[in-house]
């Protein structure tokens, strides 16, 4: 067994310092299945995700947790042949079938994604403030502030202040993908989805971005994606177990605090994932 | 105390932000998806607009070519000029039927061997003199054909004195086709998989018979589609040959001969006076278009069976 | 893998094939010969295809210097013989053809990456190189026959009410229709493949997660395609553009058999003119001597300007394959 890890587990369990009731959900999962082409990709997801707290989706490759996330702000809906079913609340609206439309969606759930994208065509300020022009806002203070505030809750205002007309392809690898989230966040959204933000990033980087979880998940509900077993441990809240089972789709399994999850697990298969029995 | 104005409770902390933000989008987005809407819609007639003129191409082509096909004089007889007495006597085609064969069996035989040959070079080689080549396939593959025409007059018809004749035709051809097949068989021996060679050459046999016998054998689909590709081009080209074979009303298939080409008999009689010619050419442009089709559309097709079965 | 194909990419980056020609030492086989062999052969045709028709015009440099850009007309058998006319009438039907090119090509690109779905890909792509593939001469046929009427009939009386149609456009200068006008839109529709073929894979390579990105963000449709994807694709678009800009300055038959063969310098759309290489393909049959060489001059002139234009395009191409591989 990894006695680092399982030091850094216990670290985790023996200083929760978040409160162990429920307190709103940003979003709320009921029985949601995502299938292409009848194929199901993922099914049998239910929880709560809780605001200001980060929830991952852990679980091994193939378990489903990239489709879950990306049902959340109705990336599927570029996909022919995708169909999501069940139930997918944000603050009590169903994003798919309620009064929302999808473009209202994204801007209060945003999205970061694997590999640092910041639009190569557009220097580090237009990249922060994309999302805005993109929704009508014109005004120089508005765009101003928001870069500033968001910049500075990605822990990347210090470094670009000066700068910030230069091309966002100048910045590394982990700045870019920092670049990414203060562009995500600039739209203040109530929900930011990660999918595996740090598994392209060198070490320093990716702990660099995690640092910034504690700070972010004031402000913005995190749901995170990892294959990162550790990685999960250290920064979320709550965790999600995903499992590929013998239908090839993936299923939620359980549900649960971190520390219930990595000390304590309900189901067996939990178990043996977080001990890395298998991955 | 108690008459004190209320207080507004204190929004949350960085939140005022969000407020405009979402004020501001959500005054916009009806807008902003009305345009996306409208944008799409002409993006799509674009695309409709690029199919009309194929569809009536194709209409009249068989509308007013299809009567004259179905002649076999059309494809046995000699043309012939009508008179006053038989303006509908305009002959056939046959010395442009065999004329572009002989010419594209000229060119083939001068433009194939070479153009793989040099292609599998390209493919083969990172040497400046390869670059250099591979601009210069790139650029005269796009050159005007009028100026093959230029070249084989100056070069073949004068230079050489061999005169107005199919040899000098299926020169200006070659030229044409040349740097075409150039570029298709590179990039067909550029798409075998480098594994292949790879495993050759662990096997200890000489790197010229890995080529050879595994390499281009394996190449040898995208080389056959690119030639099918550059004979259908050659084919139809008018300006290469117009200057130089001399628009010969015999059936011919001796290189030193003046022929005719179908291209060229379209564009000799596109404008004649006589309606009958002007049916006519109708006809030779369908079995233009047919022919130059069917090469692509197998070309098309015997390349992507191929590539199902890798 | 035709004429329309975008250029190959820039296989100057080798992933692929090993470069055995650089191999430790190369034993010469007469493989190696015969490939080499061939490829002076190849490399001499081109060399004897340019200098040629470079040669062949030089007595017209050298007798009537700087005639061939003027305007005194085009007098055979003996000169002055002034290729304005010509230059002028390739410059207006290229650029009016490019202009329609690349409205209705651009749509039709953005259409068959974004829009359509994926499958009509292969019947649309099909249609495109068909398109490609019809003989000039019939292109030509077609406008003269069939276009040419129904511009006469339908199209110039509409333009004739718009206000300053006349002053634009002309009066129809010739009763069967042919004009530097039918000439432009028959060359959009040639060089339409052309632009299609390129810019539909310049914008379909922009990395799909830009796309998603800037969806994440609440952009619609249409400004993930204005603001992320053509800027992106902005520099291949323009390779795009003047690849196909190339092809109509090269274009011969179907301008010879619709623009009207009249060498006049003039601005009008609507009367007759010609093209450099239309000019050529009419004239020769009949020149001599002199006349020849002038020909062989305009050729010339052809030449730079349509390989300038090509090599600008392939630079371009290649450059915007160096931007996304930053990426």
């Amino acid at each position: 067994m990894d006695q680092e890890f399982m030091a850094h587990v216990e670290t985790k369990v023996s200083t929760p310092s978040e409160p162990l009731e429920r307190g709103t959900a940003a979003m709320q999962l009921k029985g949601v299945a995502v299938s292409f082409h009848g194929r199901v990709a993922v099914r049998d997801c239910t929880f709560d995700v809780t605001k200001n707290r980060v929830t991952s989706l852990i679980g091994p490759s193939g378990s489903g947790k990239t489709t879950l996330l990306r049902a959340l702000n109705r990336l599927h809906d570029l996909t022919p042949g995708a169909k999501v079913a069940g139930q997918i609340l944000l603050e009590g609206t169903d994003i798919y079938r309620g009064d929302i439309t999808v473009t209202e969606l994204r801007t209060r759930v945003g999205m970061v994604f694997q590999r640092p994208n910041p639009f190569p065509t557009m220097s580090i300020y237009e990249n922060a403030v994309s999302g805005l022009r993109f929704n009508g806002v014109k005004k120089k203070a508005i765009l101003d502030e928001a870069a500033e505030t968001s910049l500075k809750s990605a822990a990347l205002w210090d470094s670009v202040q000066n700068r910030l007309k230069v091309a966002a392809s100048n910045l590394s690898g982990g700045e870019q993908q920092r670049l990414c989230i203060a562009r995500a966040l600039a739209m203040d959204p109530e929900v930011l989805l990660m999918d595996e933000p740090t598994s392209a990033l060198d070490p320093i980087a990716t702990l660099k971005i995690e640092e910034l979880m504690t700070e972010l998940k004031k402000r913005v509900t995190v749901i995170i994606v990892t294959h990162n077993m550790q990685q999960a441990a250290r920064i979320s809240d709550d965790c999600a177990f995903l499992l590929m089972g013998e239908d090839r789709a993936g299923e939620l399994i359980e549900f649960d605090t971190t520390e219930k999850i990595f000390n304590n697990p309900i189901d067996p298969r939990t178990l043996d994932y977080t001990l890395g029995r298998f991955g | 105390m108690s008459d004190m104005i209320e207080l507004e409770e204190p929004r949350a902390t960085g939140h005022h932000l969000r407020d405009e933000i979402r004020e501001i989008s959500d005054r916009n987005r009806g807008r902003r998806v009305i345009r996306s809407r409208i944008m799409v819609v002409l993006c799509a007639i674009a695309l409709s607009v690029t199919a009309v003129p194929l569809v009536l191409l194709l209409y009249q082509l068989f509308r007013r070519g299809l009567p004259v096909i179905l002649h076999a004089g059309f494809y046995t007889q000699l043309p012939q000029t009508p008179t006053l007495i038989s303006p509908n006597a305009t002959g056939g085609v046959s010395n442009a039927i065999l004329g572009t064969l002989v010419l594209t069996a000229y060119a083939s035989i001068m433009a194939i061997p070479i153009g793989v040959l040099v292609g599998v070079y390209l493919a083969e080689s990172d040497s400046k003199l390869a670059a250099s080549l591979r601009v210069t396939a790139q650029t005269m593959a796009g050159a005007p054909s009028i100026l093959m025409g230029l070249f084989a007059f100056s070069f073949i018809v004068q230079d050489l004195h061999v005169g107005f004749s199919a040899i000098a035709g299926s020169f200006a051809l070659a030229v044409l086709m040349l740097p075409v097949i150039v570029i298709s068989s590179e990039i067909a021996v550029r798409g075998v998989p480098h594994t292949l060679r790879e495993a050759g050459l662990a096997l200890g046999a000489k790197p010229h018979k890995v080529s050879m016998k595994i390499v281009l054998p394996a190449a040898v689909t995208g080389i056959v589609t690119g030639i099918i590709l550059a004979i259908s081009r050659a084919i139809g080209e008018t300006a290469p040959v117009l200057l130089v074979i001399g628009g010969g009303y015999i059936n011919s298939w001796k290189p030193l001969d003046p022929v005719s080409a179908l291209p060229l008999s379209i564009y000799e009689n596109a404008k004649s006076e006589w309606p009958s010619l002007r049916t006519e050419v109708w006809g030779i442009a369908l079995v233009l278009v047919v022919f130059v089709f069917v090469l692509s559309l197998s070309a098309r097709i015997w390349a992507s069976r191929k590539q199902q079965a890798r | 893998m035709s004429i329309v194909t975008p250029p190959p990419p820039d296989f100057t980056s080798h992933e692929e094939g090993v470069p055995e020609f650089n191999s430790g030492t190369p034993s010469r086989t007469w493989y190696h010969y015969v490939l080499i062999l061939s490829s002076i052969v190849f490399a001499a045709v081109s060399v004897g295809f340019i200098g040629t028709i470079v040669w062949n015009s030089l007595p017209d440099f050298a007798h009537h210097t700087g005639t061939l850009l003027g305007g005194n007309g085009w007098q055979s058998p003996d000169g002055p013989f002034g290729g304005l006319a010509m230059i002028v009438g390739t410059l207006e039907t290229s650029i009016v053809a490019l202009a329609i090119a690349v409205v209705i090509g651009l749509g039709t690109s953005i259409s068959i990456v974004f829009i359509l779905p994926r499958r009509f890909r292969n019947v649309v792509a099909t249609l495109v190189e068909l398109l490609a593939a019809v003989p000039s001469v019939v292109y030509g046929l077609w406008g003269f026959l069939v276009l040419a009427p129904w511009m006469l009939k339908t199209v110039i009386p509409w333009l004739d009410r718009w206000p300053y149609a006349k002053e634009l456009f002309g009066n129809p200068g010739q009763q069967d229709g042919q004009s530097l006008l039918l000439a432009s839109v028959v060359l959009s529709v040639m060089i339409l493949p052309t632009f299609v073929a390129i810019s539909r894979e310049v914008i379909s390579v922009v990395p799909h997660d830009l796309v998603e990105a800037s969806l994440s963000l609440g952009a619609t449709r249409w400004q993930v395609i204005r603001s992320v994807v053509l800027p992106t694709a902005k520099i291949g678009l323009f390779g795009a553009t003047f690849l196909a800009l190339a092809r109509a300055t090269g274009e011969t038959v179907a301008v010879a058999l619709v623009a009207g063969g009249v060498a006049n310098v003039q601005f009008h759309l609507l009367y007759p003119g010609t093209s450099i290489a239309a000019w050529i393909a009419t004239e020769f049959g009949e020149a001599q001597g002199n006349e020849v060489s002038a020909l062989m001059a305009l050729g010339v002139l052809l030449m730079l300007v349509n390989f300038g234009l090509s090599l600008i395009s392939r630079a371009l191409v290649i450059r915007q394959r160096r931007v996304l591989a930053v990426v």
